[in-house]
């Protein structure tokens, strides 16, 4: 292993530093993107390209700051005469290789994507398809070829959802390909009709649908709470969580898991302390209001443990380990939660120090065997790689 | 542990010396002609502290939507801030700013001889000062 300061992989309980047979650490959100947005023109259609260079890509935002480097984690890029606003981090594969992947020994990342989050809420739904194509061909080209620990949430736009069928079935069943990824910030919760060809889609393809906070307020979509705009980007973030649980109780109460009983959804970077009140929550209102959504033949709870998968970033913080012990109990961690990274951002969670005092058997659930089973993975088989589906 | 001559650790500067491979390092810096060594591992999830960015804190007296209201950014080059979840440090003590019961190892740093010298432990301390150098870098 090369010299490194700060946390290593060493440091934690029940950590051993080496890779495990079959699979020890499958992360659950890695970004990659683009150095620059330009890096995706050559992958446009003419039209577009010429547009998006003559005046932008113009891919909405909401107005708050985050934090600088564009969120990154400065120790991966101050000092390297980079000016604030440059975007270069995001397509360093070397880097992440580098800093991520070999040096915690990560068995499979699935790719979550960057710069596309926003085409969902864009008025233009021809130019978003678009806009996806050109990523994920980026994607599959410059990230998942290189390096067979990949696996891939497409980018897909909802905002029409005959071409976002489209895109999952032109790249579906590509071995890499485990997921699609959209944002929490929405027209409508995504349990609505409107999403359910979608929904189809994935269920067809044995895709994940992957959830990831992103343009709450911007373009199209909804404000980033329901109680409307916040003033700093801290309100939205401490109010995130809300998103998660808006978009959960629409996919359970509105029957897309009966509907699609293999269809599973993973909800990243919203923290976990709302699923555990949610559960609890939606079992009360529904033992109450049973008769609104009939459909439904279980516990909301049960619905929930089954079919969504909970991200581990960023871990929530309890004031005390038996505090920690209770929600992680109460959250069914050994069936909800799946470790998430965030690399490369200031937020992330590394593997290590994050989740003290795990039991081993839990630790291997969140670490690898809940994503295995959610993504398909079978391990490194006799032959190594990725196991068919 | 020899960090370097004196003249190569100016005002607002920062060194980070390994001193055992493997090891997370000590971060020795100069805040306004004053030296300061922090270790570089961050008490709250072990982030390379060290190499974090050197800041100012921001305090504001009132919330904006008072009249007595004025954002200020007071202790300049004085503030250090992990680049893993943004917790801030005081340089000269290692006190954390957002969670008291939270403090970063601190280190003795001396000038000996126009060298930036920093001690792994108090009682490795010179009796006198400006005694022999201690360690090897």
């Amino acid at each position: 292993m090369t010299k490194r300061n700060g946390a290593r992989p060493i440091t934690a309980p029940g950590w051993t530093a080496e890779p495990r047979s079959p699979v020890a650490l499958v992360d659950c959100d890695v970004h990659q993107g683009v150095g620059k947005i330009e890096e995706l023109f050559p992958y446009l259609p003419r039209i577009y390209r010429r547009q998006a260079e003559e005046q932008g890509v113009r891919l909405p935002g909401s107005g708050y700051f985050n934090v600088a480097r564009d969120a990154h984690r400065t120790d991966l890029v101050d000092g390297k005469d980079r000016p604030a606003h440059d975007r270069q981090l995001g397509n360093d594969y070397e880097l992440m290789r580098r800093e991520h992947l070999d040096l915690w020994h990560v068995d499979f990342a699935l790719l979550t994507g960057s710069s596309m989050y926003g085409t969902s809420v864009l008025p233009d739904p021809d130019f978003a398809a678009a806009l996806c194509r050109a990523f994920n061909d980026y994607t599959m080209e410059r990230w998942a070829a290189r390096d067979d620990r990949f696996l891939v949430a497409i980018a897909v736009s909802t905002s029409d959802p005959r071409q976002a069928v489209a895109e999952i079935d032109r790249l579906g069943d590509h071995p890499q390909v485990r997921a699609i990824m959209l944002p929490t910030g929405t027209r409508m919760p995504y349990g609505n009709r409107f999403y359910h060809p979608i929904w189809e889609a994935c269920h067809r393809h044995q895709l994940v649908v992957g959830i990831h906070p992103g343009n709450e307020g911007a373009g199209m979509a909804g404000p980033p709470t329901g109680a409307g705009y916040p003033t700093y980007y801290i309100e939205t973030r401490m109010a995130r969580p809300q998103m998660a649980m808006a978009h959960a109780a629409s996919l359970i109460a509105e029957g897309v898991f009966e509907k699609y009983p293999l269809l599973k959804v993973l909800i990243d970077e919203c923290d976990q302390f709302w699923a555990i009140g949610l559960m609890w929550h939606m079992d009360a209102d529904w033992k109450s209001l049973r008769d609104q959504t009939p459909w439904l033949r279980r516990l909301p709870s049960e619905y929930l443990r089954q079919h969504i998968r909970i991200g581990s970033q960023p871990f929530m913080e309890p004031k005390s380990p038996d505090q920690l012990a209770s929600a992680i109990d109460a959250l069914h961690a050994e069936e909800t939660l799946v470790f998430s990274s965030d690399w490369p951002h200031w937020d992330w969670d590394d593997p290590a120090t994050t989740f003290r005092g795990l039991s081993p058997e839990l630790h291997q659930r969140i670490f690898a065997d809940t994503a295995c089973d959610l993504l398909g993975i079978e391990g490194p088989t006799a032959g190594g790689g990725v196991a068919p589906r | 542990m020899v960090v370097c001559p004196e003249a190569e650790l100016p005002a607002g500067s920062r060194r980070l010396v390994v001193p055992f491979r493997g090891r997370a390092g000590i971060g020795v810096f100069n805040v306004n002609g004053r030296y300061h060594a922090l270790r570089n591992l961050c008490p709250h999830k072990l982030g390379p502290l060290c190499t974090g960015r050197v800041s100012g804190r921001v305090v504001a007296a009132a919330p904006p939507s008072t009249d007595a209201s004025e954002i200020e950014v007071v202790q300049k080059g004085e503030i250090l801030i992990c680049p893993w979840h943004l917790w801030e440090f005081e340089i000269s003590n290692g006190r954390c700013l957002v969670d008291p019961r939270v403090r970063v190892k601190t280190y003795p740093v001396r000038i000996e001889d126009g060298f930036v010298v920093v001690y792994a432990r108090q009682s490795d301390l010179p009796t006198q000062p400006g005694g022999a150098l201690a360690g090897t870098a």
